[in-house]
C-alpha cells in the first residue's frame, strides 16, 4: 500500500460497522457492513471505491464524513478524528442526489455553507461567482434548480461542496442517476477541476469504467461482508481525455477491477 | 436501514411500567385529594392546592418517561406482520393515552380547587354524569345527526363520483366543473344553512341536502384526480392490449382513482358530520347534536354542552377510522401504507 | 383560464335554468296556501306571485337583481354587506395569524422532541377528524359572560379553529427536508439553529401556505358562528342570524353570496401572498 504522492491525509485502521438490531420478537440481528477496513491516502490523491450493493462503500464513506461511527477501528483525517474534521470543516461532501435546497437560487445554494461558516457577505459573493465559473454555471447563478436539468443540477451541488475550499472532498455516487452522455462529460470536467485546484478526493461508484478514467487508485470492495478486497493503482498518464478510454493500458485496468470484483463471492446474486 | 444499535428491551419495558405507575399513582393522589374535597363550594386551601401540582407534575413526569422509552421502542426496525403492526400502534398511542388521563384529572383538580363557576368550565366528572344522564336525549340526537349526514354524505359521495367519472369522459363538463368544485372548498358552509332550512325546512332533510352539497365537492375533485391522474406509460399499455375506453377504465383508471376516493371519502365525512352540526345551530326539529349544544347553551348548561362536544367527536373519531380501516382492507397495495412510520 | 371560461359559464346557466322551475314551483306553493288562508296578495295568482312574495322559499332572480343595490352599496352604510362583511374579515386575518404563530410554536416542539410529539401529536390529529367548530359558540357566550367582547373573541374564536390544521401543517413542514439535505447540513456542522433557520423552516413554508388556505375557511366558519351567537356589533354571521330568525330570505340569499364571495377573496388572498413569498415555485 506505498502511497505514490506526499504526505498522508487519510487513514483507516481496522474499521468494522456492525448493525446489531433486534426485531420486535427480540431476535438478534447482526449486520456486518464493514469489516476490517485499512486505507492510507495521501495529500492530491484521487481514490475511488468501487463495489456491488451492500459492500460497504458509502459506509466508509459516512464513516469518515462522521455521518455515522465505527463500532470498532479509527479513522483520521489530517490527523483529527472525524468528529474534529466535520467540526472544523474539513470536507466538502458531494451526495447521490444534488439536495440542492428548492428555495435557493443556484447562487444562492453555492453560498449556503459559506452563510453557516460565517462568511463576509463580499466573500461569499466572490467565491459563489468564481466556483459557478469553474462549473460553468455562472449563466445560471440567479435560476432556481427546478429549472436546471439534473447535470446541472449535480454540478451546483459540487461547486458547493468546493465553494468553503475544503482540502478533502467526499463524493457518492454523484453521477449515478446521470445518463451516460452526461456522465463521461461530467467525469472529464471533474479531472480538469480536480488538477486545477489539488484536491484531495475520494469518490464512489459502481462504474468501473468512471473508476478507472478518474482514480489515481481503486479501492476494490466486495459484500457480505462488506470488505476492501483489493487495492489497484492506475498509472494512467495525465492528463487523461476521452482518447484515455480507448487505450489498452485502460482495459487492461478495467479487466484487473472487473476480475477482482469477481472474485469477492456474493458478487453474481447482484447481475 | 437502521443507524445506531438499540438498548435491549427490558430498560424500555421498565421505562414503560414506571411510566404508568407515575401516572396511575398520580391519578390515585389527585383523585382522593378531590374526593376528599367534593362536598367544598368554595377553593381549596393553597397547600392543597400545592399538592395537587404536584400530583399533577408526577403525571406529567409519567407521560414524560413513557414518551421517551416509546420513542425508543418504535424505533427498532419492524417485523412485517399484522400482529407487529397492531404491538406498535398501542404502544404508539399509549403516551397519549397517558396525557388524556393526567389533562382530564387536572382539569377535574383545578376547576374545583379554584371554585371555578359551573357556567365557565364544567369539570370532567360532571360531563361523564351528564353523559350518563341525558344518554336517551343524546342517543336520538346521535341518531338524527347521524342519518343527516349519513343520507347526505351517500348521495352526495356517489352524485360526486358519477359526475367526476362524467368528468373524465367528456372535457367539456371537466372545464367547466372543476373551478367551481376548488372555488367551493373555500366557502363557508354556514352561510349555506339558513338558506336550505329556510327553503327546506326544519326537519332531517334539509341538513341532508347541506351534507350532501359540502360532501360532493371534495368527493368529485379527488375522484377525478384519481382518474386522471394515471401513469401514462400505463394508458400505452393498456392500449398496446387493445383495450377499449370501458376496459381501461376498469382495469386501470378506477383501481388508480381507490386511493384517491378513499381520500375523498375521509374528508367528506368528516366536513359533513361537520356541516350537519353547524347546520343545526341554525335550525333543527327538536333533536341533533348542534341543536342540542345551541338550547344547552341557552340555558347555560355547559355540562351538557360538553357531553354533546363528546360525542360529537367520538362520532367524527369513529366514522373517520372506520373508512380508514376499510381504505386498508380495500387499497392495502399502495405505497402509503409501506412507507408508514 | 381563458379556456375554462364558456364551459364555467355554461354550467352556471344549466344550473340556474334547471333551479328556475324549482324556484317558481316552491314560490307558487306557497303562495296558494297564502291565497288559500284568504290572504290579499297584490299580485293576483299564485304563478305571478312566485315571483314577488315578500318571503319566498326561494328568491326570484328580479328579486335578488332588485335588493342587490340596496344590500351591497354604499360600502361605508353601516348595514350593507360588505360593512358586515368587513368586520368578520379582519376577525378571520387576526385569528389566522395568531393561529399561525401559535401553531408554529408547536410545531416547533413538536419537531425538536420526539417524546413529546409521541404524547402530542395523536391528539392533534385526531383534532382534524373532530367538528372542533360544536364549541365555538360555547366558548363565545362564556368569553362574552367573562367581559371578552367585540372583535377579541371572535378573533380567539376564529384562532381556535384554525390552530389545528395549521399546527398539523407546520409540523408536516419541518420534517420534510429529506435525510441527504439534514446530513448536507451535519456536514457543515451546523447549529441546530441554523438547522432551522437555513433548513427546516424554508422548507416548511410551501406546507405553511397550504395549511393556511384550509384554516383561512375554518377561520371564517369560526368567526361567523361566533358572531351569531353572541351579540356582536357587525358582522356576517350576525346578518345571517337576524335574517334567519325573521325569515327574510332575501336577504339570506345575499348575505350567503357575500360570505361565499368572502370566503374565496381571503383564500385567493393567501394565494397571492404564497406567490409573493415563494417565488422559487412560481411558472412551475
Amino acid at each position: 500500500m506505498a502511497l505514490q504522492t506526499s504526505s498522508l491525509l487519510v487513514s483507516v485502521q481496522d474499521v468494522s460497522m456492525i448493525y446489531k438490531t433486534k426485531d420486535s420478537r427480540g431476535q438478534a440481528l447482526e449486520t456486518i457492513a464493514l469489516k476490517d477496513a485499512n486505507l492510507e491516502i495521501g495529500t492530491g490523491e484521487f481514490i475511488s471505491l468501487i463495489g456491488p450493493s451492500g459492500c460497504g462503500k458509502t459506509t466508509l464513506l459516512r464513516l469518515l464524513a462522521d455521518l455515522i461511527q465505527p463500532s470498532k477501528g479509527s479513522l483520521l483525517i489530517g490527523g483529527k478524528t472525524p468528529q474534529q474534521a466535520r467540526e472544523s470543516r474539513a470536507y466538502g461532501y458531494v451526495f447521490q442526489a444534488p439536495a440542492l435546497f428548492d428555495w435557493r437560487t443556484v447562487q444562492q445554494n453555492v453560498m449556503l455553507p459559506l452563510e453557516i461558516m460565517g462568511f463576509s457577505k463580499e466573500e461569499r459573493i466572490t467565491r459563489a461567482e468564481k466556483m459557478l465559473k469553474l462549473v460553468g454555471l455562472e449563466k445560471f447563478a440567479r435560476n432556481y434548480p427546478w429549472q436546471l436539468s439534473g447535470g446541472m443540477q449535480q454540478r451546483a451541488s459540487i461547486a458547493r461542496a468546493l465553494a468553503f475550499d475544503p482540502q478533502l472532498i467526499f463524493m457518492d455516487e454523484p453521477f449515478g442517476a446521470l445518463d451516460e452522455i452526461t456522465r463521461e462529460n461530467l467525469n472529464l470536467e471533474l479531472l480538469r477541476l480536480w488538477r486545477e485546484t489539488g484536491k484531495t478526493i475520494i469518490f464512489v461508484t459502481h462504474s468501473i469504467p468512471e473508476a478507472v478514467f478518474l482514480s489515481t487508485r481503486i479501492v476494490v470492495m466486495t459484500p457480505r461482508p462488506g470488505k476492501i478486497e483489493k487495492i489497484i493503482n492506475v498509472d494512467l498518464p495525465q492528463p487523461r481525455n476521452f482518447d484515455t478510454r480507448e487505450t489498452p493500458r485502460f482495459f487492461e485496468i478495467a479487466t484487473e477491477v472487473r476480475e477482482s470484483l469477481r472474485h469477492g463471492h456474493g458478487y453474481e446474486e447482484e447481475v | 436501514m437502521a443507524t445506531r444499535a438499540l438498548k435491549p428491551s427490558f430498560l424500555e419495558t421498565n421505562l414503560i411500567v414506571l411510566a404508568v405507575v407515575c401516572v396511575l399513582g398520580s391519578a390515585f393522589f389527585s383523585l382522593k385529594l378531590i374526593a376528599d374535597r367534593f362536598a367544598l363550594t368554595e377553593a381549596w386551601q393553597s397547600s392543597d392546592l400545592i399538592w395537587l401540582y404536584a400530583w399533577l407534575l408526577l403525571g406529567l413526569l409519567g407521560v414524560a418517561l413513557a414518551s421517551s422509552a416509546v420513542v425508543r421502542f418504535l424505533a427498532r426496525p419492524k417485523a412485517k406482520d399484522n400482529a407487529d403492526w397492531l404491538q406498535r400502534q398501542l404502544v404508539a398511542l399509549l403516551p397519549a393515552g397517558l396525557l388524556a388521563v393526567v389533562v382530564l384529572i387536572a382539569v377535574e383538580g383545578l376547576v374545583r380547587g379554584y371554585a371555578v363557576p359551573l357556567a365557565q368550565i364544567p369539570p370532567p366528572s360532571l360531563v361523564v354524569q351528564r353523559l350518563w344522564e341525558a344518554r336517551d336525549v343524546l342517543w336520538r340526537d346521535t341518531s338524527t345527526t347521524l342519518l343527516e349526514t349519513i343520507v347526505g354524505f351517500v348521495a352526495g359521495g356517489s352524485l360526486g363520483v358519477l359526475m367526476a367519472i362524467a368528468t373524465q369522459r367528456y372535457p367539456f363538463l371537466e372545464r367547466g366543473l372543476m373551478p367551481y368544485a376548488t372555488l367551493f372548498s373555500s366557502v363557508p358552509i354556514v352561510a349555506l344553512a339558513p338558506v336550505v332550512i329556510r327553503a327546506m325546512g326544519v326537519d332531517w332533510q334539509s341538513k341532508a341536502v347541506i351534507v350532501a352539497i359540502t360532501v360532493f365537492f371534495p368527493m368529485l375533485l379527488n375522484t377525478a384526480r384519481g382518474l386522471t391522474e394515471v401513469n401514462p406509460l400505463q394508458v400505452d399499455l393498456m392500449r398496446s392490449y387493445a383495450a377499449d375506453s370501458r376496459r381501461t377504465f376498469q382495469s386501470l383508471r378506477l383501481p388508480n382513482a381507490m386511493p384517491f376516493i378513499f381520500t375523498g371519502l375521509k374528508t367528506g365525512a368528516v366536513l359533513g358530520l361537520i356541516s350537519a352540526i353547524v347546520a343545526e345551530f341554525f335550525g333543527a326539529n327538536g333533536s341533533g347534536l348542534g341543536f342540542r349544544i345551541v338550547v344547552e347553551i341557552g340555558t347555560v348548561s355547559l355540562d351538557a354542552v360538553w357531553a354533546a362536544i363528546v360525542v360529537a367527536s367520538f362520532l367524527g373519531i369513529t366514522v373517520y377510522n372506520l373508512l380508514a380501516l376499510l381504505e386498508r382492507r380495500v387499497t392495502g397495495w399502495h405505497s402509503s401504507f409501506r412507507a408508514e412510520d | 383560464m381563458n379556456k375554462s371560461f364558456i364551459p364555467m359559464l355554461t354550467v352556471a346557466l344549466v344550473v340556474v335554468v334547471l333551479s328556475f322551475p324549482l324556484m317558481v314551483f316552491l314560490n307558487a306553493q306557497s303562495a296558494q296556501r297564502l291565497l288559500d288562508r284568504g290572504a290579499e296578495l297584490p299580485c293576483g295568482s299564485a304563478l305571478s306571485c312566485a315571483f314577488n312574495l315578500r318571503s319566498p322559499v326561494i328568491p326570484a332572480p328580479n328579486q335578488l337583481l332588485e335588493d342587490f343595490p340596496k344590500a351591497f352599496f354604499p360600502l361605508t352604510d353601516p348595514n350593507s354587506i360588505p360593512f358586515h362583511g368587513f368586520f368578520t374579515a379582519l376577525a378571520t386575518v387576526l385569528g389566522l395569524l395568531l393561529a399561525g404563530v401559535v401553531g408554529l410554536g408547536l410545531a416547533v416542539l413538536l419537531t425538536v422532541s420526539r417524546a413529546f410529539e409521541r404524547a402530542v401529536l395523536p391528539w392533534l390529529v385526531a383534532s382534524q377528524t373532530v367538528p372542533v367548530i360544536a364549541i365555538a359558540p360555547m366558548l363565545a357566550v362564556v368569553l362574552g359572560s367573562n367581559g371578552v367582547q367585540g372583535l377579541l373573541p371572535k378573533v380567539l374564536i376564529s384562532a381556535y379553529i384554525a390552530f389545528f390544521p395549521i399546527a398539523v401543517g407546520v409540523a408536516k413542514g419541518l420534517k420534510s427536508p429529506d435525510l441527504l439535505q439534514v446530513d448536507l447540513m451535519r456536514t457543515y456542522n451546523a447549529s441546530s439553529v441554523q438547522m432551522f433557520a437555513k433548513l427546516r423552516f424554508p422548507a416548511s413554508v410551501p406546507f405553511l401556505f397550504t395549511a393556511f388556505k384550509i384554516a383561512m375557511t375554518a377561520a371564517l366558519i369560526g368567526a361567523i358562528v361566533s358572531e351569531s351567537s353572541t351579540i356582536t356589533d357587525a358582522g356576517l354571521g350576525r346578518l345571517l342570524s337576524e335574517n334567519s330568525r325573521a325569515s327574510d330570505s332575501r336577504s339570506l340569499w345575499l348575505v350567503m353570496f357575500g360570505s361565499a364571495a368572502l370566503g374565496i377573496a381571503l383564500v385567493a388572498l393567501v394565494g397571492v401572498v404564497e406567490r409573493l413569498v415563494t417565488p422559487w415555485r412560481r411558472v412551475r
